[in-house]
């Protein structure tokens, strides 16, 4: 079979022009995915927050210790805190629990309170984004006056005052760094979909006599999800540290026993001096699970973006 | 016409009618991105321009027209992205010449004019700036005989009302306007060459006229040559002198203008010309589309790109590297193994069923 | 259900899209005169072709008469029904009619839908046509499916592209998706806005005959809108030309490209380039002066006056022309102007000779 041959064939099939090895259609999520797998910050990101994941789940397995125990505090004393040594390879914090042991339990409510406040947001945001997007009209100038009234207080400052109000639980931090950032997730789905609304398969969608609902939820949502999935990655990064944040302002999880790596900043706090090293060992993990996700965020905003297709 | 306020203090080096202005010697551009196959935009394409003259090149989508026009002004992005051949610019090889000499070039010897005249022009510069810009780089005057040769510049562009037009920004004014301001901005130093690629395809039709009326008269007057790049026929049919045809990044079939009218011989050519349809053809038939799309193409390395959308086709047409090669009056060329036969010669059949490609 | 007719008849159609301004609250401030007064009727089974450049409106019209915009006056009426006076609900059901193919091929299919899902989409909102459900039985997943299919065959796409995306396919191939897409329903009407305009020139043509075999086999009504006369010429019996909002002229497709009778539609046709030198070389053009004047302030009078060539100190710049038939110069064709018999007759001429480009030769 001549090349001639092959590409005629290819030609009647009417497909010539795309690859030959692909059976099935690829929709843009596997396009995208694949684009992913080959972007190297991709897989690092990736592997941080995998890293992070099992280290969260696998803490009991992985932790030397007890979490809650303070059982050292005789080896501290007010100008020392004992360093690494072979018991406890990164030592004894300030309160005389072994280090590496908090550090691994505190990846537990770091990942939990940043997943859950930005699903808070995200959920919180998309739908007010929807009601926005897909209604318009004075349902969108409605609730984007309210986005913008939660806009202008700073979030930070926004999700201390709930905090305050909900009292020192950790639900109340998740749901006040979640309300924070429910304005981001509004205003950039609604953006989105304003932007999509204007497409000619919209319009199309109409003339083929669709419903209204329908063309919102099944042809222009999930074409605007995008940004919000990359926005969501990004936020997950800095949520980390506003949780961290929140503890040092001594807002949030009141028990002493659960690990938090802010907490365990507002307890290095008194002893920078003498040993700097418990601040600087949970000020690394942060920013590299921060880092993480950001590296993943990024590459997925990449491969997400239909410009960079072909 | 010839105005004495613009061509004061700055003729141009005389040109030498012998040689030629432009002489592009099998220039290839292949795009190379990661984790992606690489492209040949532009895969062996040679052509010539001869100073005055209107060359026009044609092309659909993934012919390189327009990457081969980038290429003569040094337009190309330079990563990713690999061009081998030469370009020669008054016997001054361009792919190989420095930053400086390219900038030295260009606006003043060779100029170029976009398609889409809203993203070519800069949005927040006055358009008067912007071709008192390109005087002043290139020139000696001052500030304010730029300003007036400016003046001057959009007013032979017609451009009404053009002392005014000089404080405008480009979103102020028409699409048309806009594409004249950028004829303007582009024949501000009266260049050897001028570069147009598809500069009327955003436009309504009767301002393409105007403007390719336009571009008719100003490279008469002031003797330029142009690269008119377009994948319509009907502008090449009134502007050029001389045609190339690209299809899949090499020239198929190139000749004089009359010539390839009235006998096209690569079937490309043959195709297309057949398939448009034309005011003053009889209505009520069909019209005869080419086969698939341009993307269905073969290399040139195996074979001929076109040979799976051709009527013609069979095995002799999977020859690697066909040559480009005189086959009628004026230099008419063609890279073509079963070309249509010249009138007066026998019809050429469409290839035997059993035989090859032909479905 | 009238019988032999007009299946759409168009009287005093205007679209105004109202322009906006204020901080708080938006004030009209003027309007924008998309679609100003247009009257047109589509014969049954007939293909009417509107032209004319960026700004004239006909997309504008196009999408009215299907009430994806609103028109602000008059009336549309389709096989008898008038459209604009429909609720909601019966307007929805009344689309299945009326179908629309777009302009362009990427962004009027949803990525996110495989070929599949985008002609099985329409069959599952209002069920297979009457004389689809006798060849495909009841509506059902497989009897969907089974129409879909054959919709591929009949645009020329193979079997294997339902499971596909419109990003795979060429430019060609998405607009034969787009057009599959309208004719599953099998619609009475289809409005092709610029069907051909985005697409390579070798591919044109292809979708073209397509176009016309389908109104062939499926027995259906054009209106196509376009800019291209040539294409228009091709495909169309009738031709309306647009200027501005408004209908200038319309004739029989080789009446009009014969002979021309508004100053708008002989600059135009003069305007388009021929693939043929030896025309091109011996055609005198009339060009047209500046540019195309807002729609949110049209000229007064004449729209056109301000561009017009042939245009005369009188009447021009103070009396709006009505679209009018004139027995002298044919039956059946319509012109907006009040010189349209004496430049005809040629007694009136250019004035400016500027805007004549004398052949070459």
């Amino acid at each position: 079979m001549t090349a001639l041959d092959a590409t005629q064939g290819a030609i009647n099939e009417g497909l010539l022009g795309k690859t030959f090895e692909d059976e099935r259609g690829t929709s843009l999520w596997q396009g995208a995915f694949r684009r992913l797998r080959r972007n190297p910050s991709a897989i690092i990101g990736a592997a941080i927050v995998a890293m992070l994941v099992l280290i969260a789940v696998f803490a009991p397995l992985l932790a030397p210790y007890e979490p809650a125990t303070s059982e050292w505090i005789d080896q501290v004393t007010p100008s020392s805190v004992p360093g690494p040594s072979p018991e406890h390879p990164l030592g004894l914090d300030s309160f005389g629990s072994d280090m590496l042991t908090q550090l691994i339990y505190g990846a537990r409510q770091t990942l939990v309170i940043g997943i859950v406040s930005t699903m808070i947001g995200v959920i919180g945001g998309a739908v007010l984004g929807v009601l926005a997007g897909g209604l318009g009209g004075w349902w969108d100038t409605g609730v984007m006056r309210f986005v913008d009234i939660l806009l202008s207080i700073p979030s930070l400052l926004l999700a201390v005052s709930i905090a305050a109000v909900l009292g020192r639980t950790p639900w109340a931090i998740m749901i006040a760094i979640g309300i924070a950032q429910v304005p981001i997730f509004a205003r950039l789905l609604r953006g989105s979909m304003l932007g999509q609304r204007g497409q000619d398969y919209v319009l199309a969608a109409s003339s083929l006599g669709l419903r209204q609902r329908r063309i919102v939820m099944s042809h222009v949502l999930p074409n605007s999800l995008g940004p919000l999935i990359v926005q969501a990655t990004l936020v997950l990064a800095t949520a980390t540290i506003e949780v961290a944040a929140l503890s040092y302002l001594g807002l949030g999880q009141p028990d002493p026993a659960v690990a938090e790596w802010g907490r365990m900043l507002v307890k290095a706090q008194d002893r920078l001096q003498s040993d700097p090293r418990l601040a600087i060992m949970p000020g690394i993990c942060m920013a590299v699970t921060a880092l993480g996700f950001t590296l993943f965020g990024e590459a997925l905003r990449e491969a997400l973006d239909p410009k960079s297709r072909r | 016409m010839s105005d004495a306020t613009l061509t004061k203090g700055r003729l141009r080096a005389a040109v030498d009618r012998e040689q030629n202005l432009l002489e592009v010697d099998n220039l290839s551009v292949t795009f190379a991105r990661k984790g992606s196959r690489p492209v040949h935009a532009v895969d062996g394409v040679s052509f010539e321009v001869r100073p005055g003259q209107v060359v026009g090149i044609v092309g659909e989508s993934g012919s390189g027209k327009s990457v081969t026009s980038l290429a003569v002004m040094g337009l190309l992005p330079s990563r990713g992205v690999t061009t081998t051949g030469q370009i020669r610019y008054r016997g001054t090889d361009l792919l190989g010449a420095g930053a400086k000499t390219l900038n030295d070039l260009r606006g003043r010897e060779i100029a170029m004019v976009f398609q889409d005249p809203m993203s070519s022009l800069n949005p927040v510069v006055p358009v008067g700036v912007q071709v008192t810009e390109v005087l002043l780089r290139h020139s000696d005057v001052s500030r304010a005989e730029a300003k007036a040769e400016a003046e001057e510049l959009l007013r032979r562009c017609g451009i009404p009302d053009p002392r005014r037009r000089l404080k405008e920004y480009p979103h102020q004014m028409s699409g048309g306007m806009r594409q004249r301001a950028l004829i303007a901005i582009a024949l501000a130093c009266k260049p050897a060459l001028l570069i147009c690629d598809e500069p009327t395809t955003a436009l309504d039709v009767t301002i393409q006229a105007q403007v390719l009326e336009l571009l008719k008269e100003l490279v008469a007057d002031l003797d330029t040559a142009m690269i008119m790049i377009t994948h319509d026929l009907g502008v090449v049919a009134g502007l050029c002198d001389f045609v190339n045809v690209m299809y899949s990044g090499r020239v198929v079939e190139s000749a004089s203008r009359q010539e390839l009218f009235a006998h096209p011989r690569h079937r490309y050519t043959e195709g297309l010309l057949a398939s448009i349809p034309r005011l003053d053809s009889p209505r009520g038939e069909p019209l005869r589309p080419i086969r698939g799309t341009p993307r269905d193409v073969i290399s040139w390395s195996q074979a001929c790109a076109f040979a799976p959308r051709c009527d013609h086709a069979d095995d002799a047409c999977a020859t690697p590297d066909l040559a480009l090669l005189v086959d009628g009056p004026g230099d008419h060329r063609m890279r073509c193994v079963h070309p249509a036969p010249l009138p007066g010669a026998e019809p050429d059949p469409p290839a035997d069923v059993t035989g090859g490609a032909k479905r | 259900m009238s019988g032999d007719g007009n299946l759409l008849e168009v009287t005093g159609l205007q679209v105004h899209f109202p322009i906006k301004q204020g901080i708080v609250f938006d004030r009209t401030v003027g309007h924008v005169r998309a679609v100003d007064g247009v009257d047109l009727s589509v014969a049954r089974g007939q293909t009417y072709g509107l032209v004319g450049e960026s700004g004239c409106g006909k997309s504008t019209l196009g999408r009215a008469l299907l009430r994806l915009e609103e028109p602000t006056a008059g009336s549309v009426i389709f096989d008898g029904v008038d459209v604009r006076a429909l609720k909601p609900e019966p307007l929805r059901q009344l689309r299945r009619r009326m179908q629309m193919v777009f302009q362009d091929p990427l962004s009027s299919l949803n990525p996110r839908q495989s070929v599949e899902s985008l002609l099985v989409e329409p069959l599952s909102v209002h069920g297979l046509s009457a004389q689809d459900a006798e060849e495909y039985g009841r509506d059902s997943a497989k009897a969907h499916l089974a129409k879909a299919a054959a919709m591929l065959e009949v645009v020329g796409l193979p079997r294997s592209a339902l499971s596909r995306y419109p990003h795979e396919f060429s430019g060609g191939q998405r607009q034969r998706i787009g057009i599959a897409r309208a004719m599953v329903l099998n619609p009475d009407l289809v409005i092709a806005d610029e069907p051909v305009s985005a697409l390579d020139v070798s591919v044109q043509a292809q979708v073209i005959n397509l176009l016309e075999d389908l109104q062939e086999l499926l027995g259906l009504t054009y209106l196509v809108i376009a800019h291209d006369l040539a294409v228009v010429r091709h495909i169309s019996d009738t031709v309306g030309v647009m200027y501005l909002g408004r209908l200038v002229e319309e004739a029989p497709s080789d009446d009009l490209y014969e002979r021309p009778l508004h100053p708008y539609t002989i600059a135009l046709m003069s305007a388009i380039p021929i693939p043929d030198p030896e025309v091109e070389d011996h055609r005198e053009r009339i060009l047209l002066r500046g540019d195309l004047p807002s729609p949110a302030n049209p000229p007064s009078g004449c729209r056109f006056h301000t561009r017009c060539p042939y245009r005369q100190p009188t009447r021009c710049d103070t009396e709006v022309p009505e679209l009018r038939v004139i027995p002298t110069l044919g039956e059946g064709r319509r012109v907006a102007c009040h010189w349209a018999e004496e430049i005809a007759a040629g007694t009136v001429g250019v004035a400016d000779p500027d805007l004549v480009v004398e052949p070459v030769r």
